[in-house]
């Protein structure tokens, strides 16, 4: 039963490192974000060398968790993290978005001023 | 009031049948001041429309909602250094004969912001049930927090002095921002006025708030009111 959660839980660690990897040298995922994956990913690998020590005896003793709700515990803390994480770049790069936007509709017009300005400057030259 | 650069600003959203009404009210009842119409990334002709009744208009590349819209505009009047900027909403709501009242207020008794109220002295107006109970919450949330009595925390039509200008071009809140930037405003400790004023039929398009939407509104105004009780801010 044990190996069998081992192998499992080692393969889609390795799984996750690779497509995290993947996506970094492919210049889809960026550095900043890649590194809480990369750690999560690493994490878990970890515990899958020695899920003996860390399943049954150090996790329990500093958690008072047992086995696999240790194993669901960490996934779901994470996740939690990443999420929280995402949220506050969403919201970031929302608040820019708007700054943007705003700055652009006024540089228009502002342009679109200046232009005016040339093109009958230029006619009554001419 | 002569030598003070005024700027009315018309927030619209898909408005093509009412905004060109509006501008040409506006320049009726008061000839001298620059309108500015803020086109929130609309679908139809609402931009055309406006410049073809010889607005100035800034255009959004995509629809921000009224609050990323009107900051908009208090960002222009911010840059450009107007004295007064006026909201007046796009859909011919507010009666532009009842600007010059918000103006006078605003320079006789040294307001900060001056709002048109519709709860204020006789008004006929009239709405849902579920509008008017949003509108009394809000009212007396608001007015606990100012202490203060606020009639008509959500009407948009209202002036504003130089100083909010100032405050709204890098602090102004996003959907539904009228309440929330009463908050936002006593935080920075200026003085809030209103006027009674009447309020008119819709010209053409829909209001903005339907009826779930508006419990939604209100449960997040709230929230956010709350929040911003909180919240540290800075120019």
């Amino acid at each position: 039963m044990l190996i069998k959660v081992q192998i499992l839980i080692g393969v889609m660690s390795i799984i996750l490192l690779l497509f995290t990897f993947e996506l970094i040298r492919k210049g889809r995922l960026r550095e900043e974000y890649s590194i809480l994956w990369i750690f999560t990913g690493l994490i878990i690998f970890i515990i899958s060398l020695w899920p003996e020590f860390f399943l049954s005896r150090f996790i329990p003793k500093i958690t008072g968790l047992f086995y696999l709700s240790a194993v669901v515990m960490i996934a779901f803390l994470f996740l939690l993290l990443i999420v929280l994480h995402f949220s506050i770049v969403i919201s970031r790069l929302s608040h820019q978005n708007k700054e943007l936007a705003q700055r652009y509709a006024i540089l228009e017009l502002e342009l679109n001023s200046i232009k005016r300005l040339c093109n009958t400057s230029q006619k009554m030259s001419a | 009031m002569d030598f003070k650069k005024v700027l009315v600003i018309i927030p619209a959203y898909n408005e093509e049948g009412s905004v060109g009404k509006v501008v040409e009210e506006v320049k009726k009842f008061l000839p001298g001041v620059d309108i500015l119409v803020v086109n929130d990334g609309s679908k139809d002709l609402t931009s055309e429309e406006a410049k073809a009744s010889g607005a100035v208009v800034l255009d959004l590349p995509f629809n921000l909602g009224i609050g990323g819209a009107m900051q908009t505009g208090y960002k222009y009047a911010f840059i450009k250094g107007y004295d007064i900027a006026i909201q007046v909403d796009g859909d011919g709501q507010h009666d532009p004969k009842e600007i010059s009242k918000l103006l006078n207020t605003l320079e006789r008794n040294n307001a900060d912001i001056v709002i048109g109220s519709r709860f204020l002295g006789v008004s006929d107006f009239k709405s849902s049930m579920m509008r008017r109970f949003g509108i009394f919450i809000f009212s007396k949330v608001i007015s606990i927090i100012l202490g203060q009595k606020i009639t008509d925390p959500t009407s948009g039509f209202r002036a504003i002095n130089k100083k909010v200008i100032h405050i709204f071009a890098s602090n102004y809140p996003q959907d539904y921002p009228e309440p929330e930037s009463l908050v936002l405003l006593h935080k920075f400790k200026c003085n809030v006025l209103e006027v009674p004023i009447n309020m008119r039929q819709r010209n053409a398009g829909e209001s903005s708030i339907t009826k779930i939407k508006s419990i939604y509104y209100m449960v997040k105004v709230l929230l956010a009111i709350f929040v911003d009780c909180f919240k540290e801010r800075s120019l």
